[in-house]
C-alpha cells in the first residue's frame, strides 16, 4: 500500500517532461532555470516480452554553462529500475555548443537479480541541425545473491565506446521538429556495438511546455552480424520549464 | 524548401520504419541473410525432435576428452579444418565441437567441407568400428557377443557445430543446414564408471549467429527444451558462437544486448553449466562468472592466423567429474 503514493507521484510527474530527450536545444534559455522532463513508454523485447514504463528527469541550470540533473526510470514488466545523476558543462563553439556530460547511472535488472552501475563521460556537439555524441562508458554488473564462494560474482566490462548521431528536419530553435537518430545507447543503457535508431519529434504546446516523442528500433546484432529484431519501443512525454 | 524536404523525407522515413518491422530485412547490419533466427530454430528444433532426441548420444568409459575449435572460415584451403579432425581422431577424443563461422558462404566451399567431413568420417569408422559384412559395422570397443550393428549412414560422426554469423550470409543457412541440419540441440554423454555406476554429462548447442537467440529459441529454453532427459547432470557444457564477454576495449565484434546477456548468464547458472565455449571475436578470453567458466577461442583460420599456434582447446573430463582444459597446437600453414 505504501507504494501507491510513490507510484501516483511518479505518474503525476510523468504528466510533465530531460536533457537526454529530444526537445530542441539543451542550452539554458536564460530565464527558466528548472526543467522537468517525463515520458511514458511502451514496447516489446524478445527476451522479456511486452513492457511499459516511465521516466522522469529534473535538470537545474546552475549558470549559463553548468547544469545538473537527476532522473529515474521504471520499466514495469521488464523489471528494469534505474536512476542517474549527471553534471554538464556547456562550451560554446561558434554557433554550436559542446556539452560535456559526466554521469553515474545505476540499473537494476530485477528479473535476473543484476545490479549494473555505470560511469559515463561524453561530449555532445549540438549544431542547428545535427548532433553528435562521442564518449565512453565504464560498466560493471553483478548478480546479487550468488554464493560468494563461487568465482566471479561480478564483472567489469572493458570501456565501451559511446557514439550517437542525430539529424533534424528543422533548426533546433524551431517550435517543432522531426529527426532521425542512430546511436549505441539510450536514455538508461549503454551498449557495446549494438545500436538503436529511429524517429524523434517535438512540438511546442505553449511557451513553457513541449511535447516530445521517439520511435526506437533496437535490433540485436551489428557489424558483421545480421541485424535482427530485438526491441521496439515508443516514448511520449512532456518537457516543462519554469 | 522545408516543405519540399518534408514531402520527400517523411514518406522515406515511414517506408524505412515499416521495413524494419520485418526481421528478414537488415537495414543496418552489414550482412543480409534470407533466413531469420526464428526460422532457423524452428527448422533445427523439428530436425532435432525427429532425428536427434532419441537416436544421438555419446558413450564413454571413465575418462574422456573432447576438442573445440572456432571460426575456421574455410574457403579453398581446408588444411586447418583437416588438421582439427585428424587431431581429434588421433587423440581419441569423444567428440569435436565447432563454434561457428565454419566456412564462408560459397557453394564450392561447402562442397569442400562436405568432402572433408566424409573423408574424416571414413577414417573415424575405420578406426572405431569393425566391418561385419558388406554394409554393417560394430563398435570395436563393444565386447558383447551380439553387439549392435550399424550401417555407415547410421554411424554418427561426432562432429557437432553451431552456426556462426558468417555461416548465414547470402542464404548460407541453406548450405550449412544441408550438411549439419540443426543449430539448436542437445546431446547426452553417458559415462560408465569402473564401479559400474552411470553418470550423465550434457552438451548444449545454441544458435547465436544473429547476435540474439531470438524469440522462439528463448521461449523454448524457458519451456525447458534444453534441460535434458535426466534429473542430474554431472557436467554441462554449452557451445555457442557469439561471445558473452569482450576480451578488450576495442574490437569490431558485437556481443549480446543487455537483457539477453543477463538472461543467458542466469540461464547458464540454472543449467549448472561447467563451461561455456564461444567464438566470433577471434580473440582469446578466459574468465569465471557466477561459478561458470567461460572460454572464448581464437580463430583457427589460416588467413586470420597464418602462423602455427594454439588455436584449439582440448577438454579432459575425469572419472571423478573434474574438468581441465589445455591448448592444442595447430601446425598447418597455408601452402
Amino acid at each position: 500500500m505504501n507504494r501507491i503514493p510513490a507510484v501516483l507521484f511518479l505518474l503525476s510527474v510523468a504528466i510533465l517532461s530531460s536533457a537526454q530527450n529530444f526537445s530542441g536545444s539543451r542550452k539554458y534559455d536564460g530565464v527558466h532555470s528548472s526543467e522537468y522532463s517525463a515520458y511514458l513508454m511502451g514496447g516489446y523485447n524478445v527476451v522479456t516480452g511486452t513492457f511499459v514504463g516511465e521516466a522522469v528527469t529534473y535538470t537545474r541550470h546552475l549558470s549559463d554553462r553548468w547544469s545538473a540533473s537527476v532522473g529515474e526510470q521504471v520499466q514495469f514488466l521488464k523489471q528494469l529500475y534505474s536512476f542517474d545523476v549527471m553534471g554538464t558543462y556547456r562550451l560554446p563553439v561558434g554557433k554550436s555548443d559542446i556539452f560535456f556530460d559526466g554521469r553515474f547511472l545505476f540499473n537494476r535488472y530485477n528479473r535476473w537479480r543484476v545490479n549494473e552501475p555505470i560511469l559515463h563521460l561524453s561530449a555532445l556537439w549540438q549544431t542547428r541541425f545535427v548532433d553528435l555524441r562521442i564518449g565512453g562508458s565504464y560498466i560493471h554488473y553483478r548478480m546479487v545473491g550468488v554464493d560468494t564462494r563461487r568465482t566471479g560474482a561480478g564483472y567489469t566490462e572493458p570501456v565501451a565506446v559511446t557514439v550517437g548521431f542525430g539529424i533534424n528536419l528543422m533548426p533546433r530553435t524551431n517550435p517543432w521538429n522531426l529527426g532521425l537518430f542512430i546511436r549505441n545507447y539510450d536514455h538508461f543503457y549503454y551498449e557495446n556495438w549494438n545500436i538503436n535508431w529511429g524517429l524523434r519529434f517535438y512540438s511546442t504546446l505553449r511557451e513553457q511546455m513541449k511535447l516530445f516523442g521517439e520511435f526506437n528500433i533496437r535490433p540485436a546484432g551489428s557489424l558483421s552480424q545480421l541485424a535482427t529484431r530485438y526491441e521496439t519501443s515508443l516514448k511520449l512525454g512532456l518537457r516543462y520549464v519554469l | 524548401m522545408y516543405c519540399k524536404m518534408k514531402k520527400t523525407l517523411l514518406p522515406l522515413v515511414l517506408s524505412i520504419l515499416s521495413l524494419v518491422s520485418c526481421d528478414k530485412v537488415s537495414p543496418i547490419g552489414v550482412l543480409v541473410a534470407g533466413t531469420s533466427v526464428e526460422d532457423r530454430v524452428k527448422m533445427s528444433n523439428l530436425f532435432y525432435l525427429n532425428h536427434y532426441e532419441d537416436d544421438v548420444w555419446l558413450a564413454a568409459d571413465n575418462d574422456y576428452s573432447f576438442l573445440v575449435g572456432a571460426d575456421s572460415h574455410l574457403t579453398v584451403d581446408p588444411g586447418r579444418m583437416d588438421e582439427m579432425l585428424a587431431e581429434g581422431l588421433d587423440h581419441g577424443d569423444l567428440f569435436y565441437a565447432h563454434l561457428g563461422d565454419i566456412a564462408d558462404t560459397k557453394a564450392e566451399y561447402y562442397v569442400t567441407l562436405d568432402s572433408l567431413l566424409m573423408e574424416a568420417k571414413l577414417r573415424y569408422v575405420e578406426s572405431n568400428y569393425r566391418k561385419v559384412n558388406d554394409y554393417e559395422y560394430v563398435e570395436k570397443r563393444n565386447s558383447s557377443p551380439d553387439p549392435i550393428r550399424f550401417t555407415f549412414d547410421e554411424i554418427v560422426y561426432p562432429f557437432f557445430p553451431v552456426v556462426g554469423n558468417h555461416d548465414i550470409t547470402h542464404n548460407g543457412w541453406a548450405l550449412w543446414s544441408n550438411i549439419f541440419h540443426s543449430s539448436f540441440y542437445e546431446i547426452d554423454v553417458i559415462v560408465v564408471l569402473d564401479d559400474g555406476d552411470i553418470v550423465f554429462d550434457h552438451l548444449i548447442f545454441l544458435d547465436s549467429a544473429s547476435g540474439t537467440l531470438g524469440h522462439t529459441q528463448i521461449e523454448l529454453i524457458k519451456e525447458g527444451a534444453l534441460n535434458g532427459k535426466y534429473d542430474i547432470y554431472r557436467n554441462t557444457f554449452v557451445f555457442t558462437h557469439t561471445n558473452i564477454f569482450r576480451p578488450q576495449f576495442f574490437e569490431f565484434a558485437s556481443t549480446f544486448t543487455r537483457e539477453e546477456n543477463f538472461f543467458l548468464l542466469d540461464q547458464f547458472k540454472k543449467w549448472n553449466v561447467t563451461c561455456v565455449f564461444c567464438g566470433h571475436v577471434h580473440m582469446w578470453d578466459e574468465r569465471d562468472y557466477n561459478g561458470v567458466h567461460y572460454l572464448t577461442l581464437e580463430t583457427m583460420c589460416e588467413v586470420n592466423n597464418p602462423k602455427p599456434g594454439d588455436y584449439l582447446v582440448r577438454v579432459d573430463v575425469k572419472s571423478d567429474g573434474s574438468v581441465t582444459w589445455s591448448p592444442v597446437h595447430m601446425d598447418y600453414v597455408k601452402k
